[in-house]
């Protein structure tokens, strides 16, 4: 999925797609990025695309890798 | 009703951005690192609407979990969690006391001053339990004075803040898990989604910001207030006589210096609560403890039972040394 990061919380990030839909994320023990470089994400508005699986019992995904789409 | 002096600052209808200090408009208070603050919460005006619930998990980005329907009354939420920081239980109760005997008020059949069954003071009779069959209460992170959590943390990853009040860090959380068992009230709770533990942060990034935390400014009966500590503790204190008052006989703080919840060597809890009814009634611990306090006893026991199996082993070889030279 692609989009822009828009609200980071911790490991919680929201990205928001082309449609203007909002998705939930939580960073997976197993994704290359930190909790401390989401921030720098939202700020530039950086355009990213996330490889993600649903969390269980969770409205929101869990991201397992996030690249800055070109 | 008084307009707040710093109302009059903002005549505008649209604002360029947040208002400045604005916890001193929403919650009368001016928050400054170096004080303590925390939540106030009285049971005796929740009214049950998760709203806190709410406005919590849309600041802190947190997702909807638990789908599906508890069956337990109007909780779907079930339980503080990962995901969940705060939850408004809901305890319903029949009103089994039967007709009131003469003489004996509703307290005094209820015993040691708190109603076991009912709401109790407010329809202290024997009318069906209707509103004050209910109890409500939005539990929370207590970000206990001597936070067990935190002493057991052995990353540093859980830390005092400079408004007293207990967070964690995420980049530093390795997902041990020794805070979900040191917490006496089974606050902390792992994610399954990344593995690392989770709790309310009294809205840290919030309270930096001159904001009051979310759950608090979003209560629409102010059942939960934020505000300095002392202060907190001298409106409940009030709240308690008032309603002593009134008739509610069986209103008590919980958390407060001195009294349940603030036990075992906890302090006191920075979100503590007017409750009437047991503690157990809202699934509260009668009297927690610090896990460290159980640290010394059960090393000893250990040592002394090492100590007692050597000292078995040694009579047993001892008595069968002689019979192996025969």
């Amino acid at each position: 999925m692609e989009g822009v990061v828009t609200i980071v919380q911790e490991s919680r990030f929201q990205l928001t797609d082309d449609d203007g839909v909002g998705h939930l994320f939580i960073l997976g023990y197993l994704c290359g990025t930190e909790t401390g470089q989401l921030p720098t994400l939202q700020r530039h508005q950086s355009r990213v695309r996330v490889s993600y699986k649903p969390a269980p019992n969770l409205i929101g995904n869990v991201a397992s890798s996030i690249e800055v789409a070109v | 009703m008084d307009t707040h002096p710093r109302a009059l600052e903002q005549t505008a209808s649209h604002l360029r951005g947040p208002i400045p200090d604005e916890s001193e408009l929403t919650a009368h208070v001016l928050i400054e690192p170096g004080k303590s603050y925390g939540f106030f919460t009285d049971t005796t005006v929740c009214i049950g609407c998760k709203a806190c619930e709410v406005a919590c998990k849309e600041w802190n980005n947190l997702p909807a979990d638990n789908m599906g329907l508890t069956g337990q009354s109007f909780d779907n939420t079930g339980a503080l969690s990962a995901n969940s920081w705060r939850h408004v239980a809901f305890v319903e109760q029949a009103d089994l006391r039967g007709p009131p005997r003469s003489g004996l008020d509703a307290n005094t059949r209820s015993g040691c001053g708190h109603a076991s069954q009912g709401g109790g003071g407010v329809r202290g009779n024997n009318q069906p339990a209707y509103q004050s069959g209910w109890l409500m209460l939005s539990d929370v992170c207590k970000h206990c004075h001597n936070a067990p959590c935190l002493e057991a943390c052995p990353t540093g990853a859980l830390f005092k803040t400079e408004f007293d009040t207990v967070v964690i860090q995420q980049d530093i959380c390795n997902g041990c898990g020794y805070c979900v068992p040191a917490c006496p009230f089974g606050v902390v709770d792992l994610s399954t989604a990344d593995g690392k533990a989770h709790k309310c942060t009294l809205c840290y990034d919030r309270l930096k910001g001159g904001l009051e935390p979310a759950c608090s400014k979003s209560c629409p009966t102010d059942s939960i207030q934020f505000g300095e500590l002392s202060d907190l503790q001298q409106r409940a204190a009030a709240r308690v006589e008032t309603l002593h008052g009134l008739g509610v006989g069986n209103a008590y703080l919980y958390g407060t210096p001195g009294a349940p919840g603030a036990t075992g060597g906890l302090g006191h809890l920075n979100a503590f609560f007017l409750l009437t009814d047991r503690p157990e009634r809202y699934n509260f611990p009668v009297a927690p403890t610090r896990a460290s306090n159980r640290v010394a006893p059960a090393l000893t026991a250990g040592l002394a039972t090492v100590a007692t199996l050597a000292l078995a082993a040694l009579a047993l070889f001892a008595a069968e040394a002689p019979g192996r030279k025969k």
